[in-house]
């Protein structure tokens, strides 16, 4: 006699498998705002917001940043702000700079923005992995 | 016969020298630079299909006076220095816009104002080297643009 999932004996584990890699990788929006006036910083803005629908599922590029196991994202991120930056900023970013130069002074500022995208984040045991899903 | 000779010899020897045939054998006239010197050296080089263009930028950044860490100094400083890297790879791919304005009152100059402006999106730019020094932070960037990068 049959098992009563002989037929299919690795359904229990697949399932079990997929329901721990959904619950181990959650999608976040995440974007970043960095001013500069007279090359000199002025204000920076990091937003993050877990996602409320379905995001994209192609993979475009992964960073692997060093997790102490508590901490929740937002401070993640504000610790390895610089790292994350310079990978966001590979894939996309928006520059704009305004000059103006009158006869007794000169006024720079510039704004680099990293459009507010997707990602999937994984926590695990001592490193994230942040992927950017496009 | 020797009258027509001496017209081809003539007309091929002119259509070389304006460029409609050029000795390697290839139809395309050969054009190296955008704009050139006064010296007629190259200035921008101009992008190929088959080759790649690489730029390559130092921006500069400073620290602002308050700071809680010097590690936060340092990071806003080579941000800064990122966004000024940024501006100066879009100023050279996609350009400025340039505005000016002066005022005369009584044949004098009362007040003279330029703007500049650069707004761009850039993909793919890579930072090659960070030095910090005295407050200042300096970074190399490199964008390599191709047909292909610039297409999709």
């Amino acid at each position: 006699m049959r098992s009563r999932n002989g037929n299919c004996p690795f359904i229990l584990p697949s399932l079990a498998l997929i329901c721990t890699l959904s619950y181990g990788t959650d999608n976040y929006y995440i974007g970043y705002r960095f001013t500069a006036q007279n090359v000199q910083a002025i204000n920076e803005t990091l937003t993050i917001s877990k996602a409320m629908q379905p995001c994209p599922t192609r993979a475009a590029s992964v960073l692997e940043l060093k997790y102490n196991g508590y901490e929740p994202l937002e401070a993640l991120l504000n610790r390895e702000r610089d790292r994350f930056v310079e990978f966001a900023a590979v894939q996309e970013l928006r520059i704009k700079n305004n000059d103006t130069v009158t006869l007794n002074a000169i006024k720079s500022q510039e704004t680099f923005t990293l459009p507010t995208r997707c990602y999937a984040v994984e926590f695990n045991r001592d490193f994230v992995t942040i992927t950017l899903l496009q | 016969m020797k009258l027509s000779a001496a017209l081809a010899t003539a007309f091929s020897v002119s259509a070389l020298y304006a460029g409609f045939f050029s000795p390697d054998g290839t139809d395309e006239p050969k054009i190296k630079c955008v704009y050139s010197g006064t010296d007629g050296s190259c200035v921008e080089p101009i992008l190929k299909a088959e080759n790649e263009l690489v730029i390559t930028v130092t921006g500069q950044g400073v620290a602002p006076s308050v700071t809680s860490s010097p590690a936060q100094a340092y990071a806003l400083a080579k941000r800064a220095a990122m966004a000024d890297g940024y501006r100066q790879i879009a100023e050279r791919v996609k350009g400025v816009q340039v505005e000016g304005q002066d005022t005369i009152k009584n044949m004098m100059l009362q007040q003279s104002s330029t703007k500049t402006s650069v707004e761009a999106i850039v993909r793919g730019a890579n930072l090659l080297n960070t030095t910090f020094k005295e407050g200042l932070c300096e970074v190399e960037m490199e964008i390599a643009l191709s047909y292909s990068r610039v297409l999709h």
